[in-house]
């Protein structure tokens, strides 16, 4: 096994972090930021790609300035952008609950969440406007958890010690998608937003170094046309589905990132992808989608396998119901290795605790990928009624969709690709390291380090949309003429004759595999070698087999149908292709990140209680990787991460 | 002045305006069922066979005897009213024919039959009508009416017509009565089983009342 | 865990212009714990393997929230499980049955391709009055303004609805009575909503009948095929308050 040597580049576009204290930094920099006149902003032609959280947030915000905003959607409507699977809630220190919260404590709690591996300034930006947010969409009509008095409501959510989650019961993520999904279609009534849905971006244009369009296809009609603007606004989401099986929607794509990042954006820390715990198992060859289940669940429920692979075996089998086990029999594997978090420690400890469970043949569940959740204690302490109280939605949930009831037998569970921390890179101003491009929510790298807090998303993709981008866009727009590049210019035939000729190429392979089963086997690949728990030896395997299953797919994919009118076989292979592009670096950046932090774990740095071992010593930066060809290994870029508000510490939750 | 205009022809042409004015009309004509049948009871009041005072020859003589125009005036608000149930009704369904496309298997979940047949017994009842007003109200003297009624119900088909009509109106109202709470705004979730209730009995009693008196007829009760 | 062999009658429909038709399909070796998608997914995995093209239908999140997934099945958007069509599962069905596939269907509803339609009516009448009109930033402290729990408890079980269309779909009417008084609800209730309510009510309902949606005769299918619950009192609160609305404009009483 040979070891990669990565370029690495010495060069470091700036991050234009303002001077001073960081409790003023965004004050200083709203005071001194460039603005622009009310009549001058309809000639500012903004592109907005993406209506989730941080794209629809962001272009309502901008049509009401004034701005000439156009929006792209791959769904039928807005509203359906997968922001609304969002469940549990949505952080801001607004210290309601008097429990001594503070925009510092909630700046600090989200920096120790990700592990340290997050720009200071960004972080403390985000929990300074995130009291804003509520605001915003109380008035909206958001209709947020109340208590009796009529004031706002708040829950307690992992990592943090105080309430300070505003929640609307378990669909916090819909109802504030729909807050911002109004705004947006109050700005399309009023003709200040063009709406492209069913619109799917497929590159970017960049003129004389600058992004300045994009080249979309029509999924209706297969046209493929470019939009040209003065700015792009990439508020496209994450790359969770670059493992197949995800919580994400069947439609989440890197296709778009991956595009900017071909065209010069460089792919910060891809590697920091989180597996959420408690899942739903995969129960087929055939299965779409993991679906979630609240990490609440874990107050409660007990998490074991059998001691025993015998009993494990017959559990898969069927031949012995999971009640019938003994007490004497089940490994409580939580409880057991972390006898004081037991069965609450946190999320990658968990997800880690339960494949090491799987790889020993003790798992449960067909595929014997899945650990039971057992609520047989609970019920009997505290009675079913008040379990039910608790989680009675949940319990429907989980036997709606596997016929189980859990109140008779443990659920089953099993961890699964939920939310990417890295993203496009992007500096204070949210703006790529191409000028003009600017990356919205979960598509930058920006506010989550390594390890993404519960209700800490919906938080950063609105601060994006409503708050930041608003301030921080006229800094890049003043420096440019508006208007200045139209569809004329010879960069957007090119774009759009490339993009042609790469799907004429797809269409013309007429092989044999179909382009889900492709992506099932790359899928399978980043599961096994760049999952939970990632070696060296793992991620040398998926970097081998990667550029086969790339070969595969340009040789033997087949692709029914025209170029023309609504082909969903073709979006598929389009957004495959992407993430097989995507793929390898996602390995390179693992590969080359010799530490553990949040959620990348690898086996090698740990320490001896199985928590990660970090090295701030050497990699406390954020990875760039720049492309540089298929062919060619990407350069790396160092951005230094320096902690000056927080204390570098060991981060521990015992 | 104009506002009051145009926000009156918004809304007369609106979907909900135009169903309010169809629940308006139905009410008007559910009202006028009770009064009719309030004067419609009056034939259980003597019987002139048996050489009583009849209460229904009574009171027709007594409508009759009222002046021209006041009658006139009913009869034609009455008309009016229906006309307007009517002409708005059909509207409302040809845009709703023409709002949809057609599935190649139909289900069918909550909608009640009477609700889904509202056109075709309207149309059963309006049939019903011109009949009834034929031989019932424009023929006949008033002063024995008792016995025109009782030789009209004696015809087995005449009577057949009149109480499949009957149910027909059953039918008719029993969506009705509920669908004008909605309509009016008036339904919640907790009352909504009343109102059903309301409109089951309202239909039945109505409705069997007037058919009972064929039924007595047939039956020999009434002779 | 049993499969299931089952008998599809799917409408295909290559484009809005051509003549659409029932065709049909064998689905052999269903799991019963496969979603509705997943069976579709299965079927058309083997319809790719033989060079026929797939059948086409909406779908994202597949848990039941984005609102996407749109099929009328046995003439019952989404089945009539009170679930959408992604988590409605196989074992809901029996070995051998003959299970019809059609689009949701209604005039304002445009076919694109097979099960595939055009709901963007939906977001106009969003866009005529379905939002307060406030802009960010403007807004107050979010404690400033106290919201009775019921208040605010109604609103959120208005606000639920996804946007699916199937109460159009299920409606003999093709009325979107359900989908416009849940949204003029939600905002109605709430006292963010309040100055705007009058208008939001004129403008929702006449976008509503702008874009060639039926009229509500009060038969409730819509609420029966809603897979959030969303109750018809909702289209009696948008009738009482459209008259208020009405009478609001006219004469200036309730303004």
């Amino acid at each position: 096994m040979n070891d990669i040597q990565f370029p690495v580049s010495d060069y470091m576009p700036s991050s234009c972090i303002p001077e001073g204290p960081i409790e003023q930094k965004w004050t200083k920099y709203k005071r001194e930021a460039k603005l622009i006149n009310p009549n001058n902003r309809r000639k500012y032609t903004v592109l907005i790609v993406g209506t989730g959280l941080a794209g629809g947030s962001a272009a309502a915000t901008l049509a009401e300035l004034g701005y000439n905003v156009k929006c792209f959607c791959y769904q039928d409507s807005p509203r359906r952008a997968h922001s609304i699977a969002a469940q549990g809630g949505i952080n801001a220190a607004h210290n309601y609950q008097n429990d001594g919260d503070s925009v510092y404590r909630l700046f600090y709690d989200t920096v120790k969440g990700g592990d340290f591996r997050a720009r200071e300034a960004n972080v403390y930006r985000l929990a300074e406007v995130s009291a804003n947010i509520i605001n915003q969409c109380v008035a909206q009509g958001v209709p947020f958890g109340r208590e009796y008095g009529g004031l706002l409501d708040n829950r307690s959510f992992g990592g943090a010690q105080l309430k300070r989650t505003f929640y609307s019961r378990g669909q916090t993520g819909q109802q504030l998608l729909l807050g911002a999904y109004q705004a947006m279609e109050k700005e399309i009534g009023k003709g200040h937003i063009e709406m492209h849905p069913r619109t799917e971006m497929m590159d970017l244009v960049v003129v004389d170094g600058h992004a300045k369009g994009i080249v979309v296809r029509d999924l209706v009609t297969g046209e493929i046309k470019s939009y040209a603007g003065d700015t792009v606004l990439l508020a496209t989401g994450g790359y969770g589905r670059v493992f197949y099986l995800s919580t994400n929607a069947m439609g989440c794509n890197v296709g778009a990132a991956c595009a900017c990042w071909k065209k010069g954006a460089y792919f910060a820390n891809p590697c920091f992808t989180q597996i959420h715990p408690t899942c739903i198992p995969v129960k087929g060859d055939y299965q779409s989608k993991l679906t979630l289940m609240s990490e609440s669940l874990r107050n409660d429920g007990r998490i074991w396998v059998p001691k025993s692979r015998e009993v494990a075996e017959k559990i898969r089998k069927g031949q012995m119901k999971p009640s019938d086990v003994a007490e004497g029999d089940r490994d409580y594997y939580l409880e057991r290795k972390y006898p004081s978090f037991g069965n609450l420690a946190p999320r990658d400890i968990s997800s880690r605790a339960a494949k090491e469970a799987c790889d020993d043949e003790r798992g449960v569940a067909v595929t014997g990928r899945g650990v039971f959740l057992d609520f047989k204690d609970a019920i009997a302490r505290m009675g079913k009624e008040w379990i039910d109280g608790q989680y009675g939605n949940l319990f429907d949930m989980y036997e709606e969709i596997t016929d189980v009831d859990p109140h008779e037998q443990p659920m089953m569970i099993y961890p699964a690709s939920h939310y990417t921390m890295g993203g496009l890179w992007v500096d204070y101003n949210l703006q790529s390291s191409i000028p003009g491009l600017h990356v919205l929510g979960e598509a930058n790298f920006s506010d989550h380090g390594a390890n993404r807090l519960g209700a800490s998303a919906l938080m950063q993709g609105l601060s994006d949309g409503y708050f930041v981008i608003s301030s921080t866009l006229p800094t890049y727009l003043t420096t440019i003429k508006p208007g200045s590049v139209t569809t004329a210019a010879p960069e957007f035939k090119e774009a759009e004759d490339a993009v042609k000729a790469r799907i004429q190429k797809m269409m013309d392979v007429k092989g044999t595999k179909t382009p889900d089963e492709i992506h099932r086997e790359l899928g399978k690949l980043i599961w096994e070698d760049v999952g939970m728990g990632r070696t060296k030896e793992s991620l040398m395997d998926a970097i081998e087999k990667i550029p086969a299953i790339r070969e595969e797919f340009w040789n033997n994919v087949k692709i029914v149908g025209s170029t023309e009118g609504i082909n969903a076989e073709l979006e598929k292979a389009w957004r495959v292709a992407a993430f097989l592009d995507f793929a390898q670096v996602l390995c390179y950046d693992a590969l080359a990140r010799e530490e553990s932090c949040g959620a990348h774990f690898r086996l090698e740095h740990q320490l001896d209680d199985g928590e990660a071992k970090r090295d701030d010593e050497h990699f406390a930066y954020v990875a760039c990787w720049e492309y540089k060809g298929a062919d060619q290994l990407p350069v790396l870029h160092k951005e230094p991460l320096t902690f000056e508000n927080v204390h570098l510490a060991i981060r521990s939750y015992k | 002045m104009n506002d009051i205009i145009t926000t009156a022809c918004k809304f007369v042409t609106s979907s909900i305006g135009r169903k309010i004015i169809v629940a308006l009309t139905g009410s008007c004509l559910l009202l006028f069922l009770v009064g009719h049948l309030a004067g419609n009871m009056t034939i259980y009041g003597g019987c002139p066979a048996q050489g009583e005072p009849s209460w229904i020859d009574a009171y027709a003589t007594g409508l009759h005897s009222m002046p021209v125009w006041l009658l006139m005036s009913i009869r034609l608000g009455l008309l009016l009213i229906l006309l307007i149930h009517v002409c708005f009704t059909l509207v409302l369904k040809w845009e709703n024919y023409h709002a949809r496309t057609h599935y190649q298997k139909e289900g069918t979940m909550k909608a009640t039959l009477s609700s889904r047949t509202m056109v075709l017994t309207g149309i059963m009842i309006f049939c019903f009508l011109c009949w009834h007003l034929w031989q019932l109200t424009f023929n006949g003297d008033p002063h024995d009416c008792y016995n025109h009624v009782i030789a009209a119900f004696r015809n087995g088909w005449c009577s057949l017509f009149y109480i499949v009509a009957l149910c027909c109106l059953f039918m008719h109202v029993r969506h009705g009565v509920q669908s004008v709470f909605q309509t009016f705004g008036l339904n919640t979730r907790k009352v909504r089983p009343l109102y059903n209730i309301v409109a089951v009995l309202f239909g039945v009693v109505i409705c069997g009342a007037f058919i009972s008196i064929p039924v007595a007829v047939l039956t020999g009760i009434l002779h | 865990m049993a499969n299931l062999n089952l008998t599809l009658k799917v409408w295909r429909q290559e484009n809005a212009q051509a003549q659409g038709r029932i065709e049909t399909y064998k689905a052999t070796g269903i799991p019963e714990e496969a979603s509705f998608l997943e069976m579709l997914d299965i079927v058309n995995e083997g319809l790719v393997h033989e060079g026929k093209e797939p059948i086409h239908f909406d779908h994202d999140c597949r848990e039941g929230i984005c609102g996407m997934c749109s099929l009328t099945i046995n003439g019952v958007p989404h089945g009539g499980k009170h679930v959408t069509t992604c988590q409605l599962h196989m074992r809901q069905f029996k070995d051998g049955d003959t299970i019809w596939i059609e689009p949701f269907r209604a005039k304002a509803f445009p076919l694109l391709r097979d099960l595939m339609v055009d709901r963007s009516a939906l977001d106009k009448i969003i866009a005529a009055g379905g939002f307060v009109d406030i802009r960010t930033g403007s807004a107050p402290n979010a404690n400033n303004v106290p919201v009775r729990k019921k208040t605010a408890d109604a609103a959120f079980d208005a606000a639920a609805c996804i946007g699916c269309g199937a109460c159009v779909a299920s409606c003999k009417n093709s009325s979107a009575m359900l989908f416009t008084s849940a949204k003029a609800a939600h905002l109605n209730l709430l006292p963010q909503g309040q100055p705007e309510k009058n208008k939001r009510v004129l403008a929702m309902v006449r976008q509503m009948d702008a874009m060639g949606f039926g009229n509500c005769t009060n038969q409730y299918e819509c609420e029966a095929a809603c897979p959030k619950g969303i109750t018809v009192d909702n289209i009696a609160k948008l009738n009482r308050d459209y008259m208020i609305a009405c009478a609001s404009e006219a004469v200036g009483v309730f303004s």
